[in-house]
C-alpha cells in the first residue's frame, strides 16, 4: 500500500504526531513523508499542492496529523479527491481493501471502530502512537500552490499571555485550573506547577467563560481535547464537558476540597485538599522529587 | 448581508451517552436533542453581527431526520429570520450532505456561511470543508470573530500563540470554533415567533444530487475504558500528602 504522510513543524522542529504519524505509516505500508512549505498555512494553497502530489503518487492513504491546520488540511483534501476521510482516529490498521480505524465520537463519550474504504485521507491523535526511540524520517518539500490562493493574510494578532510554555496540543503535562481557584490572579500557583512539571496550562470551561483566562486555554468538549501523560486538576469539579476533553489522559490527578466532586470518580490520584495549602506544597515536592533523579 | 449557516441536531452535551444492545450505534432512548455546540456558536456570531446591523439576514438550514425540526424552530426563536429542512431519515454520507447544502447555497445566495467547526456527535469536522470545496469558495477554519467590509469579510483565526486574520472576498465559508459571547437563549417573545414561522421542507432525494460518497461504516461502538478505582489521598498535612503524591507519580505512575 502506498501512504503518503504530511508532516507539521513547530518553528524547526518536526511535531512529536508527525513522527507519529510517519512510524505508523512505516509499518503499514510503502510510505513517504512530505511537508508544504509556505508562509503559513492555508486551505486552497496547501490543498491545491497535496492533491496533485497525492495523484501523481496514486498513494491509496494519506495520513496527517490530527492538529488544527492538519485537521482542516485532510478535510478539505478528502473533499477535493472525493475520498472517504477519518478524522482522529486513535488507531489504524490496514485490512483488505480497507482500513479498520477507532476513532473517538460523541466529544469522547462513545470509542467506535469503523470500516473506512480505500483510498481514504486519515488524521491521527496526538499520543496515539507509541513513539520508539527512532530517527527522524526524511522529508521531502512540496511548495504550497500560490496560485491557488483566494484568501489574503492580513495580520498575526499575538495573545501575551502564553510566553515559552508548551502548548496544550503538544503536551506530555497539562495542569488545568478551575473555578476552586477563585480568580484569574491565583493563577501563578497553576503556572507553577505547570512550570515544575514541564506541562501546559489548561482551564475549565467556567474559567474561560468568566474571562479569568484566554479561549485557548479552555479544555472540554468546546475547547481542547487532550491526551498527555499526566493531567493535573485543580479546582475543578469534573463536569462531563470537561470530563469529554481530558478523560483520555494516561494519569489523571485531581486536586479538590469537595470529596464528591465528579472528577474523583475519574481521577488516578485524587487529593482532597484546599488547592491554595496543597499545590504550592506540591510544586515543590515535584521540584525536590525531579531534582533527585 | 445574508448569513447561511448549516447546523446539525445531536445529543445535548449534558446527555450521558450510552450505547445500543445491537453495539453500532448509540440508545436514542431518552435522549435530548440539541444544536451542536459549534453551531450554536456560528448562530450567536451571526446573531450578533444582526445585533449590530439588524438588516443581516440569518438562515439556517440542516439535513437530517424529521425531529431535526426542533433544532430549526429552536435556532428561529434565538432570532434567525428563515429556516428550512431537507429531510433525509437514513444517514446520508458527509460529501453527499455538503453537496445538498452546495445546491441550498446556490438558491440561497448567502454572502457568509456559518459552519460549526465540527458536529459533536460524529466529531468529523468535514461538512464544513466539503462544502467551501463543493462551491469551490474559500474557507477559513475554526474563527472566533469575523468582521465585515466592503465586499469582503475579516475572519479571525484562533492559533497557538494568537489569532491570524484573514481577509475574503465574499461570498466565502468559515467554521465556528467560539462566538465571542456565549450562545443566547431564545426569549420568549422569540419562542413565540418562531411558533409562528414556517419552516419548509424538502426530501433529501428530490434535490437530484449525486449522493454516491464514500460511506464509514460502523463496525462497533464502546464506552470509552471505564477509569476510576484511583487513590484518593485526604489525610496528613499539605507537605506530607504534596510528598506522597510526587513519589507515586515518579515510581507508580512513571510519569515524573
Amino acid at each position: 500500500m502506498k501512504i503518503l504522510v504530511v508532516a507539521e513543524r513547530k518553528g524547526a522542529e518536526l511535531r512529536r504526531v508527525s513522527l507519529e504519524a510517519a512510524a505508523r505509516a512505516k509499518d503499514l505500508g510503502a510510505a513517504t513523508v512530505v511537508e508544504i512549505t509556505g508562509e503559513r498555512y492555508s486551505p486552497l494553497a496547501f490543498t491545491s499542492a497535496l492533491a496533485k502530489r497525492v495523484e501523481a503518487d496514486k498513494a491509496d492513504l494519506v495520513i496527517l496529523g490530527a492538529t488544527l491546520n492538519g485537521r482542516d488540511l485532510g478535510a478539505r483534501l478528502a473533499a477535493r479527491l472525493g475520498r472517504a476521510y477519518a478524522a482522529d482516529v486513535t488507531s489504524l490498521e490496514t485490512s483488505g481493501d480497507h482500513l479498520e480505524v477507532t476513532r473517538p465520537m460523541y466529544a469522547g463519550k462513545v470509542r467506535a471502530r469503523l470500516r473506512v474504504p480505500l483510498p481514504a485521507v486519515v488524521t491521527i491523535r496526538p499520543g496515539a502512537v507509541p513513539l520508539k526511540a527512532t530517527a527522524a524520517p526524511a522529508v521531502e518539500e512540496i511548495p504550497a500552490d500560490a496560485a491557488a490562493e483566494k484568501l489574503e493574510f492580513v495580520k498575526f494578532a499575538e495573545v501575551a499571555s502564553s510566553g515559552k510554555r508548551v502548548s496544550l496540543a503538544d503536551a506530555r503535562v497539562v495542569v488545568s485550573g478551575g473555578r476552586g481557584l477563585r480568580g484569574p490572579e491565583n493563577w501563578h500557583l497553576v503556572e507553577q506547577l505547570a512550570d515544575a512539571l514541564g506541562g501546559a496550562v489548561g482551564a475549565s470551561r467556567a474559567v474561560t467563560d468568566a474571562g479569568w483566562r484566554p479561549n485557548e486555554e479552555q479544555v472540554g468538549q468546546t475547547g481542547k481535547t487532550v491526551t498527555p501523560d499526566l493531567y493535573v486538576a485543580l479546582g475543578i469539579s469534573g463536569a462531563i464537558q470537561h470530563l469529554a476533553g481530558m478523560t483520555s489522559s494516561k494519569v489523571i490527578v485531581a486536586v479538590n476540597k469537595d470529596p464528591d466532586a465528579d472528577i474523583f470518580k475519574i481521577a488516578d490520584y485524587g487529593v482532597v485538599a484546599d488547592v491554595f495549602e496543597f499545590v504550592p506544597a506540591f510544586t515543590e515536592a515535584v521540584r525536590k522529587v525531579k531534582a533527585a533523579s | 448581508m445574508k448569513i447561511l449557516i448549516p447546523l446539525k441536531q445531536v445529543p445535548d452535551s449534558t446527555v450521558r451517552v450510552k450505547v445500543a444492545p445491537d453495539g453500532k450505534q448509540i440508545a436514542t432512548e431518552g435522549v435530548t436533542w440539541s444544536i451542536s455546540p459549534y453551531d450554536e456558536y456560528a448562530i450567536e456570531m451571526a446573531l450578533e453581527r444582526k445585533d449590530a446591523d439588524p438588516s443581516t439576514i440569518v438562515a439556517v438550514v440542516t439535513v437530517g431526520p424529521a425531529r431535526s425540526r426542533d433544532a430549526l424552530r429552536q435556532a428561529l426563536a434565538m432570532g434567525c429570520d428563515e429556516a428550512s429542512l431537507i429531510l433525509a431519515d437514513e444517514p446520508v454520507a458527509p460529501l453527499a450532505v455538503a453537496r445538498a447544502l452546495a445546491k441550498i447555497v446556490a438558491e440561497a445566495k448567502p454572502d457568509l456561511v456559518l459552519c460549526g467547526k465540527q458536529a459533536s456527535d460524529d466529531d468529523q469536522g468535514f461538512v464544513g470543508p466539503a462544502l467551501a470545496e463543493a462551491l469551490g469558495w474559500p474557507h477559513v477554519a475554526t474563527i472566533t470573530k469575523f468582521v465585515p467590509q466592503a465586499g469582503a469579510a475579516e475572519l479571525w483565526r484562533e492559533v497557538e500563540g494568537g489569532h491570524e486574520v484573514w481577509k475574503a472576498a465574499l461570498p466565502a465559508l468559515a467554521t465556528v470554533h467560539k462566538s465571542e459571547k456565549e450562545p443566547r437563549y431564545p426569549s420568549l417573545p422569540g419562542i413565540m415567533k418562531a411558533k409562528k414561522k414556517e419552516i419548509p421542507e424538502r426530501a433529501f432525494g428530490s434535490l437530484g444530487i449525486d449522493a454516491t460518497a464514500p460511506l464509514l461504516e460502523v463496525l462497533s461502538m464502546e464506552p470509552p475504558p471505564a477509569r476510576g478505582g484511583g487513590k484518593i489521598l485526604k489525610d496528613g498535612d499539605a507537605a506530607t500528602t504534596a510528598q506522597r503524591l510526587a513519589t507515586l507519580l515518579r515510581d507508580e505512575a512513571k510519569v515524573l
